[in-house]
């Protein structure tokens, strides 16, 4: 028989719990966070809107019951005095002014850490002093304190059961050990024994304080407590169940209006997407090999008649297939809204800390993107905010003697074009100093001394690794992630990134990227025996040089093309392929937008245009300068995604 | 990596490599396969003969030969890509073939002598004695496939695969 590793089963069973924990959190941080901003318009008024409160109420009392159940202290406690608070609220023991406000932004803020922590596995910040202005708070307002809803370590219990019922509710803790598996009692084995029994309610793995697990379970039976007799010496222990309900929340009646369409809502792990995904890009592939056949039959000389009705069926197959994969990619998006709200936030705490008045405006919040690429372009958005409200806008007193309001605007916005979206970070500052950032760059020899710099050069040199226009990282925006990983994060998500900037008038930074990942155009071309995929809509042209009309000069190459020279370089050269055809030159052009110039890439061959299947190269091993991910066509082997950004870059170090 | 076996047995699959038998924990591998076809990646460790797709995903292939200091030898029938799941990272280990699966029992294993030494030893978690005086190597999967440890040794080659 085999052992069975109880240990390893009831991790990934705890590591899968906590995911939703994670997921379930976010949904309520989100929440929560619109509901502050709503707020945030209602301070100092004697009333505040009820039904808002009612919801924040409820989120952190679902946030307080969600980290108790995985054994996060911290957060159970930070939830548990915001609860408190916002109850002081309704019952109108406290009036909200500025200072309550802020205080639960700043707890919200640190209630997401304490998360956060816990997720990355880091030391969770100290609540101590957040906890202090929240029982302060929440005490302030009302003459006689209420004891109950102030103290953390008084979970309040209700009553247990409504009575009548014959069945009963039963807490079941039980804790695994190595000596009980020895003996097949693990955690199904309970949970079969419990099925015996009754119903079993909830099922939630806990982590006690040394590290061990434990599972509760409550579980309704109408069994006798005779039933659970010599359960102890099987590591369980049984008591009443009693369910905490706080009483406030009977006190006003829940408004249905404001309540989420959860019922209706499904939560699916990303990963399932991408595999529903790529079983979709797979039937894409075959799709494109019942083409080829039908082309061979073509050729072949059979008859019409036989591969006209083919012909049609698999043109309908394509049709149908671009819906499902329409289908698919819809399920995947998400507005960017919720992105947004937390810029508000990151606003909010600068302005706070760095004296500078902001108002952040935005548009476009309903515009949907592929959930995965807003998750990855959070960092960076939150990057750019802070760089335009910490090196962007001016201070109050700069801004007036300017004729400015003194009041910053930063604008975020979002819209979709084509297959495209366009995400905008835009300030209405002093505008980046071009004359300062070219004495730099100079200085560390990355451009010319005196070299006048173009928005394009402007931002080539901002986005070079480790270059900062400020001397030191300061708080605002040395944090997480530096420009250059805002652009390598753009460019490896598909998109690209822009940059506007007038002296005195502002700075705008556009993030371009694809609505989604999975699926691409792509041109697949074939170098030093290998063939290689390069996404469409980096290639503006394609052409084939004459032999005599590709010019040496040192180590370098041009053709003369469109009335101009065309730099080249050859793809096997630049991959340290086998073979490099001086013959006939294939070359494809990489497309000179965003002010960077064209550039001539040198294949063997041109294959063909394909739609292609992105997939991910997930092991460092595999990652190489140049490849931006791998594809198949049909046979089985990889084909390497060439990374336009790279390729110009690794070309700059040859040419 | 620790063991919790409580002093139990655990499957094993071995390989062969250069002419001596290898053991890797059955729970770390994903699947064998026989190898058809490996895409080179450009600029990679030298060790790193390219990627596959396994069960969808793209893998790299490493040359477990290249990565001991053992000559490369061409695939052939018997060769075997033996893709490890250590559950942060897929990847899959070119060996000259594996065909085996056993079971070995925790006591059986003792950690490496200190005689080895150098690059070879440090990959080793231990050597098990199986019946008959039959030695098998035990991998220790992180040291394999640790990412710093293959460039000091490209670095040191002053070499990475084109091909």
């Amino acid at each position: 028989m085999p052992t069975s590793n109880p240990d390893n089963e009831e991790g990934e069973f705890f590591g899968q719990f906590l995911n939703e924990y994670y997921a379930e959190c976010d949904e309520h941080l989100t929440l929560v966070r619109r509901n502050l901003l709503a707020l945030e318009a209602q301070v100092g008024r004697p009333q505040v809107d009820h039904a808002l409160l009612d919801e924040l109420f409820r989120s952190f009392h679902t946030l307080k019951g969600i980290s108790a159940m995985v054994g996060l202290s911290a957060a159970e406690q930070l939830a548990h005095h915001l609860e408190s608070y916002l109850r002081a609220l309704r019952q109108q023991e406290a009036a909200l002014d500025t200072r309550g406000l802020e205080t639960l932004l700043t707890a919200t803020s640190l209630l997401e850490q304490v998360i956060g922590a816990r997720r990355d596995e880091k030391p969770s910040p100290d609540i101590g002093v957040v906890v202090e202005q929240l029982e302060a708070l929440t005490l302030s307002g009302s003459p006689e304190p209420a004891p109950e809803s102030s103290r953390a370590d008084a979970p309040p219990h209700a009553a247990p059961a409504n009575g009548a019922a014959a069945k009963r509710t039963w807490r079941v803790e039980f804790t695994p050990t190595p000596a009980l598996a020895e003996r097949g009692v693990n955690v199904n084995s309970v949970r079969a024994r419990l099925q015996g029994l009754g119903e079993i309610v909830r099922a939630t793995p806990q982590v006690r304080k040394q590290g061990e697990i434990a599972f509760l379970f409550v579980v309704a039976t109408d069994a006798a407590e005779s039933a659970f007799g010599g359960w102890e010496a099987d590591g369980l222990t049984v008591a009443p169940f009693e369910e905490e309900a706080p009483a406030a929340v009977a006190t006003a009646a829940p408004a249905p209006a404001v309540t989420l369409g959860a019922a209706n809502v499904v939560r699916v792990d990303l990963a399932r997407l991408d595999e529903l995904m790529r079983m979709v890009g797979e039937l894409v592939v075959s799709r494109a090999r019942l083409e080829d056949q039908l082309k061979g039959l073509k050729r072949g000389g059979v008859p019409a008649a036989t591969w006209r009705p083919l012909q049609e069926t698999s043109h309908t197959i394509g049709r149908q297939l671009r819906d499902l994969r329409d289908g698919v990619m819809r399920v995947r998006m998400v507005q960017i809204g919720e992105t947004f709200e937390r810029m508000q936030f990151v606003v909010r705490d600068l302005t706070r800390e760095g004296g500078k008045r902001v108002t952040l405006k935005t548009e476009g919040r309903e515009t949907e993107i592929d959930k995965f690429l807003v998750e990855r372009m959070t960092d960076p958005l939150m990057h750019l905010v802070r760089n335009a409200v910490t090196h962007g806008l001016e201070t109050p007193a700069e801004r007036e003697a300017r004729g400015k309001f003194a009041e910053g605007r930063i604008k975020l916005c979002a819209a979709t074009r084509g297959e495209r979206v366009f995400v905008e970070v835009e300030d209405d500052g002093r505008g980046i100093d071009r004359a300062r950032v070219a004495a730099r760059a100079a200085a560390r020899g990355l451009v010319e001394p005196g070299a006048s710099l173009s928005d394009a050069a402007l931002l080539d040199v901002l986005c070079a690794p480790g270059f900062s226009t400020r001397d030191e990282a300061d708080r605002g925006s040395g944090r997480g992630v530096g420009m250059d990983v805002v652009r390598n994060t753009v460019e490896e998500l598909g998109g690209s990134l822009l940059l506007e900037t007038k002296r005195g008038r502002g700075t705008r930074f556009v993030v371009e990227l694809p609505l989604t990942l999975a699926l691409t155009e792509a041109l697949i071309v074939g170098a030093g025996g290998q063939r290689f995929a390069v996404p469409q809509s980096a290639v503006r042209e394609v052409f084939e040089a004459e032999p005599g009309a590709v010019k040496r000069f040192e180590n370098n190459e041009v053709v003369a093309h469109r009335g101009g020279a065309l730099p080249l370089v050859r793809l096997a050269r630049l991959f340290n392929l086998e073979g490099e055809g001086q013959g006939a030159a294939r070359v494809f052009v990489l497309g000179g937008g965003g002010g960077a110039g064209a550039l001539g890439v040198v294949v063997d061959r041109v294959i063909g245009q394909r739609e292609i299947v992105v997939r991910r190269i997930a092991d460092p091993l595999a990652r190489a300068a140049g490849v931006a991910g791998a594809t198949e066509l049909g046979d089985g082997r990889v084909v390497l995604i060439l990374d336009v950004a790279a390729l110009r870059q690794l070309a700059a170090g040859r040419l | 990596m620790t063991v919790n076996n409580q002093g139990g047995s655990e499957p094993f699959i071995l390989f062969e490599l250069a002419g001596t038998t290898y053991g890797v924990r059955s729970r770390f591998v994903q699947q064998v396969e026989m190898v058809e076809h490996v895409t080179p990646v450009p600029n990679a460790s030298a060790a790193v003969e390219g990627v596959v797709f396994a069960r969808g995903q793209v893998v790299p292939a490493l040359s477990l030969r290249a990565r001991f200091g053992f000559e490369k030898m061409p695939f052939d029938l018997r060769t075997r890509l033996v893709v490890v799941n250590t559950g942060a990272r897929v990847v899959g280990l070119l060996v000259d073939t594996a065909r085996e699966f056993v079971r070995i029992s925790a006591e059986s294993i003792e950690p490496p002598p200190d005689t080895i030494t150098g690059l070879s030893g440090k990959y080793l978690e231990g050597i098990a004695s199986l019946a008959g005086g039959r030695l098998v190597l035990i991998l220790n999967l992180d040291e394999v496939l640790d990412l710093e440890g293959m460039q000091a040794s490209d670095d040191a080659t002053g070499e990475t695969s084109g091909t």
